[in-house]
């Protein structure tokens, strides 16, 4: 709506309520003015219809439905055009008295988006106009404003032709009857629209048609209650029930109101679907949120070409009555629904947000979840090959350098005892040697064992704990172990922790004693390393335990320390075997 | 070969270790010490058919031999202990680990070595030790012996030897015999049988033949 049409329709609005306001009581017209309620209901039925024309003019300016509502108003005021005292407003006032009818019967036929659907409708809606004028006319041409009682000061009525009677009989009973049939097709065609309705469209003509219902009986009471009557009956049926017509407007208002909180509600329930929705639990929220339970969410295919539902189904070009809005620019998934929802855009742009935002979620998570199981993976094999590498190492010492000193250190006993009574000197000197060939040996032998325990390949955990045991300076008691092997990364990190945690203790506690158990439970092994010192162990203080808790991470297991000021400290390694 | 005719036969020795050069050295070595080295073998299946068909009095094995380059040497001296129970069996160990020692003594210790294959170097140590196996005592190389009496211990029946006791339960189960170890340890072979009656009583030992007792005895102190 540009600027200057809104400007205008604001002073319209002005102009037309201030009209209603005043004319009753500046009109002209001799006498006391009607009673106030009379002022109120008609204000209240323009302005509702005014204002909520101009308020879905601009939020939904491509309905035609507040154009519709804004003139609807302005008919219903030319009515009250009768309230000057003076002939060509009284008469147009007259003629225009029931104008604002064949509009409601307008609004309802082109309800909930302000079109009307068939040539049908069309052709019937311009002729229940031209009926409503041309009725109107024909009525004012025999009528004498003089029949209202109100005798010489009353205005006149223009195009009153000369010496007229009231239309007589005849004439009341053809009005009747085309009216009615009027009303019967047009209550016909809307009960039909109703019906192959669906979705928003549906639920917008149900609850139309619920707020017709009493207008229509407020139109039957016109038609019975004398349009004179100035007791009781003549102030409820002109100066209360009008209101009804304002509950038509003001309804649709605030369900426009509902619509664009409804969007944000929308965004906040999809947005909600943890941990990242699943694709059939998103169409069920999206079609539950547009009211559209035959929508489908559709997503790219993989190979780039075309979209396939959350079935798998292939989704082509929309068949009619069916559109499809791409869930953001990428146009990776899309929402295929029903055409009539394209009157709701900002519903359909937030629930298509929403459903964006919720995908983009689940997809970054599903990356997340990706990456960190890569970068396990990959922590994995790189402490698995440096076991691997060690564990060669180990060999390539014991078989080789080991083997070739140990072969050495025999030549050169030999070869001593050769020199046996020979050469003292040189006797010595094979002693020496031979001396520091076996040191060498001693050293290669602990070289190679720190690099990784041969026990270990050989016997399993229960050579290894035992071996632990005795090379520990803290007495160790050795619980239930397993005899069984497992594979050697899950060997090698119980070792570790077995020989870390023997490392601490024997420095943090080294009047403790310390417990060894592992123990073997479903699919997993779990090895417990107790002491009854003072305590004070924390992972976050020391690399030690830091380290020890990496490297069971590393295998996909988890480290817990418990630590007891007077209890000593426990840790317990659960390392996954499968 | 220097064999004294007036002497027993030679002791019938047959080796297995697959580093050819040392395996070569070995045979020589023993040869040298007046030994029969009947047969060379380079794994372990091998081994068993000298075995079978030397009927060796002992068997010199390398643990870790082809193909897994592991126990392979072990499992063989099993396989030999339970097809030919009196052949005497000496495991050359790379390291020092107890738990394969258990695995061998388990059975019957009698004429059983574990020995460090570096101890070949002190050729008269490594002998004697071949020897004293042959007639069937069990000797532990004195490293792995050394590793379990300074071992930590909790709740063990040894918690209650002196120190002294502790010395001579030791040397018995490095293979001594009582007169060696009061040689060792400087003190009378009567004070050293009071030593080893207080070790048997300490260690609840009931009254047997002086041999099996003193296995007992080791046996309990290499595994506790």
């Amino acid at each position: 709506m540009s600027p200057r049409l809104r400007a205008a329709l604001i002073a319209g609005a002005i102009a037309a309520t201030a009209f209603t306001v005043l004319a009753p009581y500046y009109g002209g017209w001799p006498g006391p003015p009607a009673p106030p309620i009379f002022v109120i209901t008609q204000t209240v039925v323009l302005l509702a219809y005014l204002l909520v024309g101009l308020a879905a003019w601009q939020f939904r300016p491509a309905e035609r439905i507040g154009l519709l509502f804004t003139v609807t108003g302005y008919a219903w005021m030319l009515g009250w055009l009768t309230d000057l005292h003076a002939a060509l407003p009284f008469t147009i006032g007259y003629i225009c008295n029931t104008l604002y009818q064949p509009f409601l019967a307008h609004l309802a036929l082109a309800w909930p988006y302000g079109r009307l659907r068939s040539r049908f409708d069309r052709a019937l809606v311009a002729a229940n106009y031209a009926w409503n004028i041309g009725s109107n006319i024909v009525v004012t041409l025999f009528w004498n404003p003089r029949f209202t009682g109100c005798g010489s000061g009353c205005p006149a009525n223009l195009l009153m032709l000369p010496g007229s009677t009231q239309l007589n009989g005849a004439g009341n009973l053809i009005v009747t009857v085309v009216s009615t049939c009027l009303t019967v097709t047009i209550v016909a065609r809307i009960a039909r629209h109703w019906m192959s309705a669906r979705g928003y469209a549906r639920r917008a003509l149900t609850w139309m048609i619920w707020f017709s219902l009493p207008v229509a009986v407020y139109l039957e009471l016109l038609e019975i209650v004398s349009d004179y009557d100035t007791g009781l009956s003549g102030v409820v049926v002109y100066g209360v029930c009008p209101l009804i017509l304002a509950a038509g407007p003001i309804a649709y208002g605030v369900r426009m109101l509902l619509t664009r909180n409804a969007a944000g509600a929308l965004g906040a329930a999809l947005v909600n679907l943890e941990p990242g929705p699943d694709p059939d639990l998103l169409r069920d929220a999206l079609a539950k949120a547009l009211s559209d339970p035959s929508l489908r969410l559709a997503f790219r295919a993989a190979d780039g070409d075309g979209y396939l539902d959350t079935h798998g189904l292939p989704a082509g070009p929309p068949p009619a009555g069916r559109m499809h809005t791409p869930l953001g620019p990428a146009g990776d998934a899309i929402l295929i629904h029903d055409a009539e929802l394209r009157h709701e855009p900002e519903l359909v742009r937030a629930a298509a947000a929403a459903a964006r935002l919720a995908l983009e979620h689940a997809r970054l998570q599903a990356e997340v979840r990706d990456q960190l199981e890569q970068v396990r993976a990959s922590r994995a094999r790189i402490v698995e090959a440096g076991d691997t590498a060690r564990r060669r190492i180990e060999r390539d010492l014991h078989d080789g350098a080991q083997q070739r000193l140990v072969t050495l250190s025999l030549a050169l006993a030999m070869a001593r005892r050769q020199a046996e009574g020979v050469s003292p000197a040189l006797q010595e000197l094979l002693e020496s040697a031979s001396k520091e060939a076996g040191e060498a040996i001693a050293e290669l032998r602990e070289l190679a064992r720190g690099i990784h325990p041969a026990v270990l390949t050989e016997s399993g955990l229960a050579g290894a704990i035992q071996s632990l045991a005795e090379r520990s300076p803290v007495p160790v008691v050795i619980g239930a172990v397993p005899a069984g092997r497992f594979p050697a990364p899950v060997e090698a990190t119980a070792y570790f922790v077995m020989s870390e945690a023997l490392a601490n203790v024997a420095k943090h506690a080294p009047r403790a004693t310390a417990r060894v158990t592992i123990s073997q439970r479903t699919e997993q092994l779990v090895v417990e390393v107790s002491d009854d010192g003072p305590g004070g162990a924390r992972p976050e203080a020391g690399s030690g335990l830091r380290g020890l808790a990496d490297r069971v991470a590393s295998v996909g297991g988890t480290l817990r320390v418990e630590d007891a000021a007077d209890r000593g400290t426990r840790i317990e390694a659960a390392i996954p075997c499968r | 070969m220097p064999v004294s005719a007036a002497g027993p036969a030679p002791l019938r020795v047959v080796i297995a270790e697959d580093a050819v050069l040392l395996r070569e050295g070995l045979s020589r070595l023993l040869a040298d010490a007046g030994m029969d080295v009947a047969g060379t073998a380079g794994d372990a299946g091998r081994l068993l058919q000298l075995v079978a068909a030397l009927r060796p009095a002992v068997v010199l094995a390398d643990i870790r031999m082809p193909p897994t380059q592991t126990t392979e040497g072990l499992k063989a001296a099993r396989q030999i202990r339970q097809l030919w129970p009196g052949t005497a069996v000496v495991v050359l160990s790379q390291h020092v680990e107890t738990e394969v020692l258990f695995d061998l003594l388990a059975d019957d210790p009698r004429g059983i070595g574990y020995v460090l294959k570096e101890r070949v170097a002190d050729i008269e140590q490594f002998t004697s030790a071949i020897r004293r196996v042959a007639s069937g005592e069990s000797v532990i190389d004195p490293e792995v012996v050394s590793r379990l009496v300074a071992r930590q211990r909790q709740d063990s029946p040894l918690r209650t030897l002196t120190g002294r006791e502790h010395d001579v339960l030791a040397l018995m189960a490095e293979g001594r015999s009582n007169q060696a170890i009061a040689r060792q340890l400087w003190m009378s072979p009567k004070t050293v049988e009071t030593h080893v009656g207080s070790i048997f009583s300490k260690l609840s030992l009931a009254p047997a033949a002086e041999d099996h007792r003193r296995v007992l005895a080791v046996l309990t102190f290499l595994r506790h």
